[in-house]
């Protein structure tokens, strides 16, 4: 009988080893998976230097001799912990910034207590974001402020710009972030006004569980969690994989819950009548009108982003008021765009070379 | 070296690859219609209203049993935390309290780098 086009016989031996080989390994790293814990996640030496009920705001210790002259704030989105931006060492995001000679501080945030479903907002974009410019500018030194705002952490820092469009903000970079709303298509879906009742369900629960919100991720690429499950075991024998899977996963598990009143403006204000692409949005009565931004402007946005697609973040850079303004499209997903492998050799490069000329 | 093409484990990686997306695909189109949000509507506002009755409900029997309560336990967890953050605060303190009557020299704590980095020229090593 002969062999089929293409296929070594010779080689069949090594595949049957190979395979038997790694059969032996995944049971051996399963049993270690199951026995041990994670890498740890977040570990870049930092100083907690405000603390005020779901805010934190950190100062990361400089790892530069020579450091730029303008501080960065990164803004994190709501639903998510900042530790995506710092992974662990190599892949770490901060890390990257510290070395390459920035001052790097981050707005993060806990989940918000039951007391606290009565932050609007208000609470995050006149009073958080303010509060921590202020801190940074004292911790600092400095008055000009750059700001780095990821995914909602994006349209946060949008509104704060366009309504203290004065103040010190000296450089905006945003990631992945969603101005049309009606362009998230399942999410849009989801909270239809026919169906969704808002209010009842903020009234009924208070703070939006962050099972709720990471369910809610989840269904846009419903069986990917199970077949990533599958793709573990096939890969668990690679460390480096299981590394990955592990920093990842566990960020994905942990999802914020999102303070009552915020999300129902959220849901009222963007997701139902699109105010920040109509250009309608305020905020505690304050327009907050996006062509009203002036400064240097950077939009990174990923071709594969399954949760801001192009099409919900692609007006941002048409809209926004500056003329020193960039949008650049990376390969990659809404996280893998910032995180991982895939952003050291993309991202954070190019955002390195648009930040650093513009941070003397 | 055998064809990749005849591999078995890049055609099972393959074909788990293209399961996910076909999976993913249809049940994002069916996610797309009026009627699921109607009824993923109609579900979950119907369980987050259980739900919270059975919170309440478990608070209630966990305070007769003289018990403390998951929400009770996380506000501990919290208090603890920030206990532990107040005293990382005081150790930063005291280390640099300790620094500065060793090597005082700008009265601030540990010296921090000039802020007078300049981006790199072209082709320049970063």
């Amino acid at each position: 009988m002969n062999a089929p086009a293409g296929l070594d016989l010779a080689s069949i031996p090594e595949r049957i080893q190979s395979e038997v080989q790694r059969a032996i390994q995944r049971s051996i790293k399963g049993v270690e998976y199951i026995a041990s814990s994670g890498p740890s996640l977040g570990s870049t030496p930092k100083d907690i230097l405000a603390v005020r009920g779901t805010m934190n705001l950190y100062h990361y210790r400089p790892m530069a001799d020579e450091i730029y002259r303008v501080p960065i704030l990164i803004v994190m989105a709501t639903t998510n912990r900042g530790y995506i931006l710092d992974l662990v060492p190599g892949q770490s995001f901060v890390e990257f910034l510290l070395k390459r000679g920035y001052d790097v501080y981050m707005l993060d945030w806990t989940a918000p207590k039951p007391e606290e479903k009565s932050l609007g907002m208000e609470d995050y974009v006149l009073d958080f974001i303010p509060d921590c410019i202020r801190r940074v500018q004292q911790d600092s030194g400095e008055t000009d402020v750059s700001i780095i705002g990821y995914c909602f952490g994006g349209v946060l820092s949008l509104l704060y710009g366009s309504i203290f469009h004065d103040g010190p903000m000296k450089n905006l970079i945003c990631f992945t972030t969603p101005i049309d709303f009606r362009e998230m298509k399942l999410f849009s879906n989801f909270s239809d006004r026919r169906y969704f009742d808002v209010d009842r369900l903020v009234d009924s629960v208070g703070n939006v569980p962050g099972d709720m919100i990471m369910a809610s991720f989840d269904m846009l690429r419903p069986a990917s969690r199970a077949f990533s499950q599958v793709q573990l075991w096939d890969n668990i024998w690679n460390d480096e994989y299981v590394k990955g899977y592990r920093m990842m996963d566990r960020w994905g598990s942990d999802t914020l819950p999102l303070a009552g009143e915020y999300f129902r403006a959220i849901t009222k204000d963007l997701m139902w009548d699109n105010k920040l692409y109509n250009d309608t949005m305020s905020v505690g009565g304050r327009a907050a009108d996006i062509s009203k931004i002036t400064v240097p402007m950077l939009h990174a946005v990923a071709e594969h982003d399954h949760i801001v697609p192009y099409e919900a973040a692609k007006h941002l850079i048409t809209k926004i008021g500056s003329t020193d303004k960039e949008e650049v499209m990376l390969k990659g997903g809404h996280v893998s765009l910032v995180a991982g492998a895939n952003a050291v050799k993309r991202l954070w490069p190019k955002l390195d070379n648009w930040l650093g000329k513009r941070s003397t | 070296m055998a064809d990749k093409g005849n591999d078995p484990a890049v055609i099972w990686q393959a074909m788990i690859g293209e399961m996910e997306k076909g999976f993913n695909s249809f049940a994002t189109q069916a996610m797309a219609s009026p009627e699921f949000s109607r009824v993923m509507n109609q579900v979950g506002g119907v369980s987050a209203g259980a739900q919270k009755q059975l919170g309440e409900l478990m608070e209630k029997y966990l305070l007769a049993m003289n018990l403390p309560s998951r929400a009770q336990m996380v506000g501990m967890a919290e208090r603890i935390q920030s206990i532990e953050g107040q005293l990382n605060e005081i150790k930063a303190l005291l280390q640099q309290v300790h620094h500065n009557s060793l090597a005082p020299e700008d009265g601030y704590g540990t010296p921090r780098p000039p802020r007078t980095k300049r981006p790199p020229s072209e082709g320049e090593p970063k």
